[in-house]
């Protein structure tokens, strides 16, 4: 009975749901709140996540004549359901819920979910923007999805284990994985802009082009769902690549390790923060030319010397 | 659309917290245009009031609406209205779309927003300043129930 108390209780609150969705408003706040700085703005307050999301609840649900209303209802809840998921496989601090050898690649699948997700929904929402949107965003997922594998691929190999703790726990003592496979950090780091559609892989949904691209028809629940679902995503993406190339918490589970590793998260993000703010949004042919020619064979360097060096 | 107790005044708060704004000129000069754009600038920096522009009707709170009703843009303007979920507001922005302003009593004019849409506040000027817009926003934050 008490494993089970506990076993819900690590899903539930930390570092299951509740945690992540308290990081993932506040790591929302704290990207917003750096970009306005960034502009020279003030920004918005603490609780405008909150209040964003609240407002979106309580608004009406509607959606076009025309659109699959089932698969619109049941898409953004997939899509947070993948990324909530994954997170219990990440090691946040040293805390993990489970871990299991091979937890990285159902890491991986359930992130890439959410894409998926994202085509769907423009596809079936009626509407030209969403269209343009969800076929720019699968076009953008084949651009940013092999080299993103890859490059997480050479840890693994290198640790020579498939789980995020195992990696993670690796490090500890030894060497970050960052400092071995520069290389591949930076094609993860981008590769990690793009999953997150973030400036200036915000090719999907360009405002300045295509409305809100995917999401165009969505509104109420449904669209305050979708924007969970990203945030979440943030923060998942973020703890990955803490775990896997940054060092985690540096073994074992104390404050200070707690501490560290909030610090690496909040320096990823506001690395994310500062690439958004300094670079416009790439054409989507560009991107696909760039994930192809220059990020996978990249990628695919930086796994040959960790097979023939490291291994 | 009103809440009872605690719920009701956490999403009262959340409504009147982050307002999402979208702009649509139904005939106007362009000039109270432009001064939407310089309300939306760093300068004024309305994202503090939570306040962001939104290019779907479908994401959006307010609608901002500059000039006067035409003839040709009312069946878009009473479109790009139906298609905002409730709870909505209209704001009405310059002298155009107050009464019609200068274009009143054109052969292709009806006259202001208030003839196709129901307005909740007018915010007067030739164009409105960006600072007028600002209160004005503010104003029918206050009254939101
Ligand atoms: S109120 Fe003045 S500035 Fe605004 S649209 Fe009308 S004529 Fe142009």
């Amino acid at each position: 009975m008490r494993d089970v108390a506990s076993a819900v209780l690590t899903i539930l609150v930390f570092p299951g749901f509740g945690f992540l969705f308290v990081c993932a408003l506040a790591f929302h706040w704290i990207d917003r709140r750096v970009t306005a700085r960034f502009q020279g703005r003030v920004g918005p307050p603490w609780f405008q996540p909150f209040a964003d999301f609240v407002k979106l609840l309580a608004k009406e649900d509607v959606l076009p004549v025309g659109a699959h209303e089932r698969a619109c209802a049941l898409l953004p809840m997939v899509s947070l359901a993948a990324v909530l998921t994954a997170a219990l496989h990440i090691p946040v601090g040293g805390y993990v819920v489970t871990s299991f050898e091979g937890d990285l690649i159902v890491v991986l699948f359930l992130l890439s979910l959410p894409a998926l997700a994202y085509f769907l929904a423009g596809w079936l929402s009626a509407s030209v923007f969403s269209v343009v949107g969800g076929s720019r965003a699968l076009l953008q997922y084949f651009a940013y999805e092999v080299p993103f594998l890859m490059a997480l691929a050479g840890p693994a190999i290198l640790v020579g284990s498939w789980s995020v703790s195992r990696i993670s726990g690796a490090q500890s003592g030894g060497l970050w994985t960052l400092l071995v496979q520069p290389i591949g950090f930076v094609l993860a780091f981008i590769g990690l802009i793009g999953k997150l559609k973030r400036s200036p892989f915000d090719i999907p949904k360009a405002k300045s082009e295509i409305g809100a691209g995917p999401l165009t028809e969505f509104s109420g629940r449904k669209l305050a769902l979708w924007h969970l679902s990203l945030q979440v995503k943030t923060v998942v993406g973020i703890f990955l690549l803490v775990d896997v190339f940054l060092g985690g918490s540096g073994g074992g589970i104390s404050l200070s390790g707690v501490t560290l590793f909030g610090v690496k998260c909040l320096l990823v993000l506001l690395a994310l923060s500062v690439t958004g703010v300094l670079y416009a949004r790439l054409r989507i042919d560009q991107l696909a030319t760039m994930g192809w020619r220059v990020l996978a064979p990249l990628a695919l360097v930086q796994l040959l010397v960790v097979v023939l060096v490291g291994g | 659309m009103k809440g009872a107790g605690t719920v009701g005044a956490i999403i009262r708060w959340a409504r009147r917290r982050s307002p999402w704004v979208l702009h649509f000129n139904s005939g106007g000069c362009n000039g109270c245009d432009i001064e939407i754009v310089d309300t939306l600038t760093p300068r004024f920096d309305v994202e503090r009031l939570g306040i962001l522009k939104e290019s779907s009707p479908r994401h959006a709170d307010i609608l901002l609406c500059t000039g006067p009703v035409t003839r040709q843009s009312r069946a878009r303007l009473r479109r790009i209205y139906e298609q905002i979920p409730a709870p909505k507001w209209v704001v009405a922005v310059g002298g155009c779309s107050c009464s019609g302003g200068i274009f009143r009593g054109g052969y292709n004019v009806l006259g202001g927003i208030d003839q196709v849409l129901p307005v909740d506040i007018y915010i007067p000027g030739c164009p409105s300043r960006p600072e007028a817009i600002i209160e004005g926003i503010l104003q029918l934050l206050e009254t939101i129930e």
